[in-house]
């Protein structure tokens, strides 16, 4: 019989049923006397159909061709990095430590590997390099994505291309070397900027704000974005300009000026929690009150220098841990230095208060603001895992070589309560803020622990070093 | 903490795993000893198609066997640590494998008192090696053999019977699934083919009441409007092999031979091994594949596919080892994962189309190779040929191994293709590959292997240009 007769013929009395499309009498040829041929014309078509070759698209899609100029990780760093990262106990310190390793050496991921991490480049994907980005934004409609191109130097002709992060990093330095170019940068694709990248690109002009960027942030009073508006207000605020912080005034409502000592009188202030803020409670409203106010703004309210405002709060732990968080914005360091002096606990108190994130600070900036909340305890670490698990994830970086000489020489591990001290989260957390130089010290403290525990957080050391490897042979090749 | 015998004891679940773990202790047993990072591993053959592998943690008392047992430990845990604990073996200095170290990334650390069971669990006596030393002998009786052979003979014939009348069953559903159409079968499929299979299985017909319990699954795996004509086929297929079952004594041996496994009559690995007549190869085997499916009987049935990587035999070329372990509790993978390098005589079943083995002798342990695949320098269009002349030998052929060169894979919407340029073949990769496989569309061109099963390919291993792609 041949073919097309059984697809023209037999094909549709078998979808539709031969009860009501009936086989013709001249196709069927029955096996036996028992048989009616049916079931012979069921094998024969379907063996027919087995031999069908599968029908090509008529069209394949065109794969978009994605430039990525990092060098892919090397291979035998892709099974332990895909072992780490999925292992069921993995905590995401680890993560945060290959993504920042990533970014800092230029590597990306083997293209195989990212349907194995997936939730790990889709968490960490601006880190990885633009074919991880792809990846991560392959659900997406085409119009929310935008090009990738990672290039691994930046000026001004390319800066608008790459992604958000590195954007910021290069308007910030070039806000350092040139506060009214970086402005001008700005200015001039601000009209094609979204809300997220406006703020956090506007973010920037607060290092080296002048007189003269007075008329662009007079410009973004009627910007769309909330947050944007805000921003440029209390920029303008800052520069004596526009019409004041509405934030601090709700502060100066809270802050009692009063006059203290018998020979020598001193102002002192003082800050009046409402009464409906308990005391668990306190650090976030602080947090939440005094956000959005600077240094500046709060000691030219009371006409003090900045140093006189700490002077006159001494006595106020609430307000210290406010100026403290103020500081932390305004990436004043020098007067968060001062602060801590005042209140030692300063890390639990932020810690308490929800701060979760640095803004747009430097790696170095990071690693002193951690030096300085951490200096205080350096006799006695807390050994709580949430002040570390929180210090890693709001500093995004691996922690100073002191603090971590702190960590080790204090025999830390040690200390840690018995039921803690051999727990993979704890050894995984010390691998990933370890800086490079400390290493092969932490390894040697690891060496005194099951493999089981410390499988994780030696591996990462492992993957670590590997990817400064791999980073040095890719640049001299 | 070394292990001692009386360390051993205490962990034995029960006195049966000592005694059967006496029994493994001859380090022929045992291809692969090895031990290195506080860790001793091996691997044992044991009654499943691949060995098992073995690996225990000496300072915890941790361990991991791959076999189905649901004692823990089981008793190739038991003879490993007897072993070590004894020095009646000897155990060479390796470097911890990748399977060890998958294994270690996955454990959740000690417990509280490691290599102790708790009070509660303990048995009322406990188990004793000194126990183990009474020699078991075993008292054969000539007659009660025969009685039982005999037995045997008429259980066989009954069997015989019972199928036959159950393929007559077979032949009237599906008859009426041909006057209702395959439209409406397919809407039906899950309550009409649990029925029929059900009935199978009391026709002591096992393998195709399988087959016909997973069509359904397999129907609904395929894109809607394919599934009708799916249906035509796999149904065609069941006719087949039932008309090939009663006809065995006109048709060739080897597809009689196929018939009979497809119904469900199995061989003991000893009856295989002892086939005087049965297809051997000694070969070095790449493990290319292991695809593990959860069947309808609640068993899970773990394929590994092994590629020869030496010889020239076209015939015996690639193997399947087939194992089927409970769903509850039994190990989700074969013992071997992908790019394994095995030595070994493999000893075919009978079949038009060689492809599921056992292995008859293992010469070593199992090592992970980073050497490239032997791969034929084949486009798709020609190994897709070969199935089409095995499809041919075999109409009920299953999942058939594709080895090819220089294909692309492509994207049409949200499916990916195996596109062979030269010879305008494109095979739709399986929609549970569409996001494991994507990043190979961004490739110029992969050679690799995968299995075909008639409507959609499994890619197994790819080697392109950014290096080896493995199937997860």
């Amino acid at each position: 019989m041949i073919k097309s007769v059984l697809h023209t013929k037999v094909l549709p009395a078998l979808l539709g049923g031969t009860s009501r499309h009936p086989l013709s009498a001249d196709l069927i040829h029955p096996s036996g006397v028992t048989s009616d041929g049916m079931l012979e014309m069921l094998s024969l078509l379907g063996q027919a159909l087995h031999f069908t070759r599968p029908l090509s698209p008529d069209s394949f899609t065109v794969e978009p061709e994605i430039k990525d100029e990092r060098t892919i990780l090397d291979a035998a760093l892709r099974r332990p990095l895909v072992r780490l990262l999925t292992g069921k106990n993995a905590t995401d310190h680890p993560a945060r430590a290959l993504a920042r390793a990533f970014d800092r050496h230029r590597l990306r991921p083997h293209p195989f590997d990212l349907p194995l991490i997936d939730g790990f480049v889709r968490s960490h994907a601006e880190q990885l390099g633009t074919t991880a980005q792809h990846w991560a934004d392959r659900q997406k409609p085409e119009a929310e994505t935008r090009s990738y191109f990672d290039p691994d130097l930046l000026d001004e002709s390319n800066w608008v291309h790459p992604r958000l992060s590195r954007r910021v990093a290069f308007l910030q330095q070039r806000r350092h070397e040139d506060a009214d170019a970086a402005r001008a940068l700005l200015e001039s694709n601000w009209p094609n900027e979204e809300a997220e990248a406006r703020f956090r690109l506007l973010e920037t002009l607060q290092t080296r704000l002048s007189a003269s960027d007075q008329t662009f942030f007079g410009t973004l009073e009627k910007d769309r974005a909330p947050r944007v508006r805000a921003l440029a207000a209390k920029f303008l605020s800052r520069l004596g300009a526009g019409t004041g912080n509405p934030s601090l005034q709700a502060c100066l409502e809270r802050i009692k000026l009063s006059q203290s000592g018998l020979l020598r009188k001193r102002t002192v202030l003082q800050l009046e929690l409402p009464a409906n803020v308990k005391d668990q409670a306190a650090s976030r409203w602080i947090l939440q009150t005094f956000g959005e106010v600077t240094l500046n703004e709060l000691a030219r309210a009371f006409h003090f220098t900045e140093n006189d405002l700490i002077e006159a709060s001494a006595k106020d732990d609430s307000l210290l841990l406010a100026l403290a968080l103020i500081a932390t914005n305004d990436r004043r360091l020098d007067l968060l230095e001062r602060v801590v002096e005042n209140v030692p606990n300063t890390w639990q108190r932020m810690f308490e208060s929800g701060l979760d994130t640095l803004g747009t600070t430097t790696e170095r900036e990071r690693q002193r603001w951690a030096e300085i909340i951490v200096q205080p305890y350096r006799k006695d670490l807390p050994t709580a895992f949430a002040l570390w698990d929180w210090l890693h994830r709001v500093m995004d970086e691996s922690a100073p070589a002191s603090v971590m000489s702190m960590l080790m020489k204090s025999n830390f591990l040690k200390r840690l309560p018995d039921r803690e001290r051999s727990s993979p989260p704890w050894l995984e957390l010390l691998a990933s803020i370890c800086p490079a130089q400390q290493r092969s010290d932490l390894r040697a403290q690891l060496a005194e622990f099951e493999p089981s525990q410390s499988g994780n957080a030696t591996a990462l050391l492992e993957i670590l070093d590997g990817m400064e490897k791999n980073r040095t042979h890719a640049k001299e090749s | 903490m070394p292990f001692t015998l009386d360390r051993i004891e205490a962990l034995a679940p029960d006195q049966a795993s000592l005694a059967a773990a006496r029994k493994l202790l001859k380090p022929a047993f045992w291809p692969t000893l090895a031990e290195g990072e506080g860790l001793i591993w091996g691997e044992c053959q044991g009654s499943g198609a691949t060995p098992y592998r073995v690996a225990v943690s000496e300072a915890d008392a941790g361990y991991k066997c791959t076999c189905p047992s649901r004692k823990f430990p089981c008793k190739h845990t038991l003879a490993l640590m007897w072993m070590r604990a004894d020095r009646s073996a000897t155990f060479a200095p390796a470097p911890v494998p990748e399977w060890v170290k998958d294994w270690l990334s996955r454990r959740r650390g000690t417990s509280s008192s490691p290599g102790k069971p708790k009070e509660d669990s303990k048995p009322k006596t406990q188990p004793s090696i000194r126990l183990t030393d009474k020699a078991e002998t075993e008292v054969t009786d000539p007659k009660a053999e025969q009685r039982a052979a005999a037995a045997r003979e008429r259980n066989r014939l009954d069997r015989e019977a019972a199928v036959l009348a159950g393929l007559d069953d077979l032949d009237i559903w599906l008859a009426d699934q041909c006057q209702h159409g395959m439209a409406n079968f397919v809407a039906q499929a899950a309550q009409s083919c649990r029925t029929i299979s059900q009935r199978l299985v009391d026709a002591k017909a096992p393998g195709l009441a399988g087959r016909l319990d997973a069509l359904p699954t397999r129907l609904f795996t395929l894109p809607g409007p394919v599934r009708p004509t799916a249906a035509i086929r796999e149904l065609g297929q069941i006719h087949l092999i039932c008309q090939a079952y009663r006809r065995a004594a006109h048709i060739p041996e080897l597809l009689a031979a196929d018939a009979r496994q497809a119904m469900g009559w199995s061989i003991t690995r000893e009856a295989l091994l002892s086939d005087s007549d049965g297809l051997r190869a000694d070969a070095i085997w790449r493990v290319f594949a292991v695809i593990s499916e959860a069947q309808p009987d609640r068993l899970r049935r773990v394929e590994t596919w092994l590629w020869r990587a030496n010889g020239t035999d076209q015939l015996l070329s690639c193997a399947v080892l087939i194992d089927f372990v409970p769903l509850a509790g039994g190990a989700a993978t074969s013992g071997y994962v992908v790019g394994d390098e095995v030595d070994a005589e493999l000893c075919f079943y009978r079949s038009t189309i060689p492809l599921r083995a056992q292995i008859a002798t293992l010469k070593k342990g199992a090592t992970q190779s980073s050497e490239p695949f032997n791969l034929p320098a084949e486009p798709l269009g020609v190994s897709y040929a070969q199935y089409e002349d095995a499809l041919g030998t075999l109409p009920w052929l299953g999942a058939f191994p594709l080895a090819f060169c220089s294909a692309t894979l492509r994207r049409s919407g949200n499916r990916l293709f195996l596109h062979d340029d030269q010879n305008k073949l494109s095979l739709p990769l399986t929609s549970s590959q569409s996001d494991e496989a994507l990043p190979l569309a961004s490739v110029d061109h992969i050679d690799g292997i995968g299995l075909w099963n008639g409507y959609e390919f499994t890619l197994a291993w790819a080697e392109t240009p950014l290096g080896r792609w493995l199937r997860t």
